[in-house]
């Protein structure tokens, strides 16, 4: 027995430094995701039948979330709220949104349309709002995005490749 | 020495349970992709604002409408969701149904729209002169959604006109919906 229990001994391992590795590994994985993750609201996009995947967005591309109530949010802040401001008003869009989305843009030209400088912004902005968001609030946003000082004239809709509902529906009959 | 060597073995490590569990999550993270595979559809609002003073020339455009049939009942998207969740808000739409117009033309689906907008495409009409160039360039698509029409609407109907190899789409038709934009359709 006594020889048994020094071999016994002998076998014991040191799990420290292995913890130590999978602590550090999923402490940077859940930053990673958190951080890439920030701009994209829960929301469930319309399946595209056609539109091939946006494999390679390009940087700095500003994405703006409309719920389905209309809240319009970007980076988790909320610009325009139906409920508190009103349908048609979109005064925070354009003083505190639009600003920022320009601060992001490289591609500015001041152009000349109907006597008036207009600071045209030649990047897009993502537009990513659920399916069943009425088009009201989508076309409204998309309304208030040309001002004098910041007009983002350049719009892209996302779509998903899946339909995530369908997906729910599936689980909920079963 | 002998008790040296002794305590030395003692010492020693073994790595490969730590290599094993780092080697499984490098593969694990490296297979699962991050990204939220979405697809983009480009779309152009026009940059004029206010009254311009210079005649345009009038350019012949495609007009697409959407029209909803049945604006559908709001059904909860996740009935199970506790009451103070924002997922308890969600909804979709049972029963949603459009069509699309064309010029003279009715389409109940997304095929047939798509079926008609290429066979617009081949029309050598279709080709138009860029007014700023001079060079040939496609002709532009209008969409216009009507009351009750919802985002999945208008991006499906983004997504064939693109099929079809239009390029430039712009959004026309004012945004007045029966129902103030469903604002008051929530549950």
């Amino acid at each position: 027995m006594g020889a048994l229990d020094k071999a016994q001994e002998n076998i014991k391992m040191d799990m420290t430094p292995m913890i130590d590795c999978v602590f550090l590994l999923m402490i940077f994985f859940v930053l990673v995701i958190d951080l890439s993750q920030t701009e994209l609201e829960d929301l469930i996009l319309p399946k595209a039948q056609y539109a091939v995947p946006d494999d390679k967005p390009p940087e700095n591309r500003p994405v703006v979330n409309v719920m389905q109530d209309g809240l319009v949010k970007f980076k988790r802040n909320v610009y325009h709220d139906p409920g508190k401001d009103g349908l048609e008003n979109y005064q925070r869009v354009k003083t505190d949104l639009l600003p920022k989305l320009k601060a992001m843009s490289k591609d500015i030209t001041p152009e000349n349309l109907g006597g008036r400088t207009i600071q045209v912004i030649n990047d897009p902005i993502l537009i990513r709002a659920d399916k069943w968001t009425d088009w009201y609030h989508v076309g409204k946003f998309m309304e208030n995005c040309i001002t004098p000082e910041a007009a983002f004239w350049k719009i892209e809709l996302a779509m998903s490749e899946k339909d995530k509902e369908e997906v729910l529906l599936k689980a909920a009959r079963r | 020495m002998g008790h040296l060597k002794d305590a030395q073995e003692e010492m020693e490590l073994d790595m490969t349970p730590m290599i094993d569990v780092v080697f499984l999550l490098i593969i694990f993270f490296i297979c699962i992709d991050f990204k939220v595979l979405e697809a983009k559809l480009p779309a152009y609002l026009p940059k004029d604002v206010g009254t311009a003073t210079v005649q345009a020339e009038p350019q012949e455009k495609l007009r697409i409408q959407i029209v909803c049939d049945n604006p559908g009942t709001p059904v909860p998207r996740y009935p199970n969701a506790p009451a103070g969740d924002e997922r308890a808000r969600a909804i979709r739409l049972e029963g949603h149904r459009i069509r699309w117009t064309v010029g003279p033309k009715e389409f109940n689906s997304v095929e047939k729209l798509l079926a008609e907008l290429k066979r617009v495409r081949a029309l050598p009409s279709t080709m138009q002169k860029d007014p700023k160039t001079g060079a040939p360039k496609v002709m532009t698509v209008v969409i216009e959604p009507g009351p009750d029409t919802v985002y999945g609407d208008v991006a499906v109907t983004v997504d064939a006109v693109q099929a079809a190899d239009f390029s430039e789409i712009n959004f026309g038709g004012g945004l007045k919906g029966k129902n103030q934009g469903g604002a008051l359709r929530r549950p």
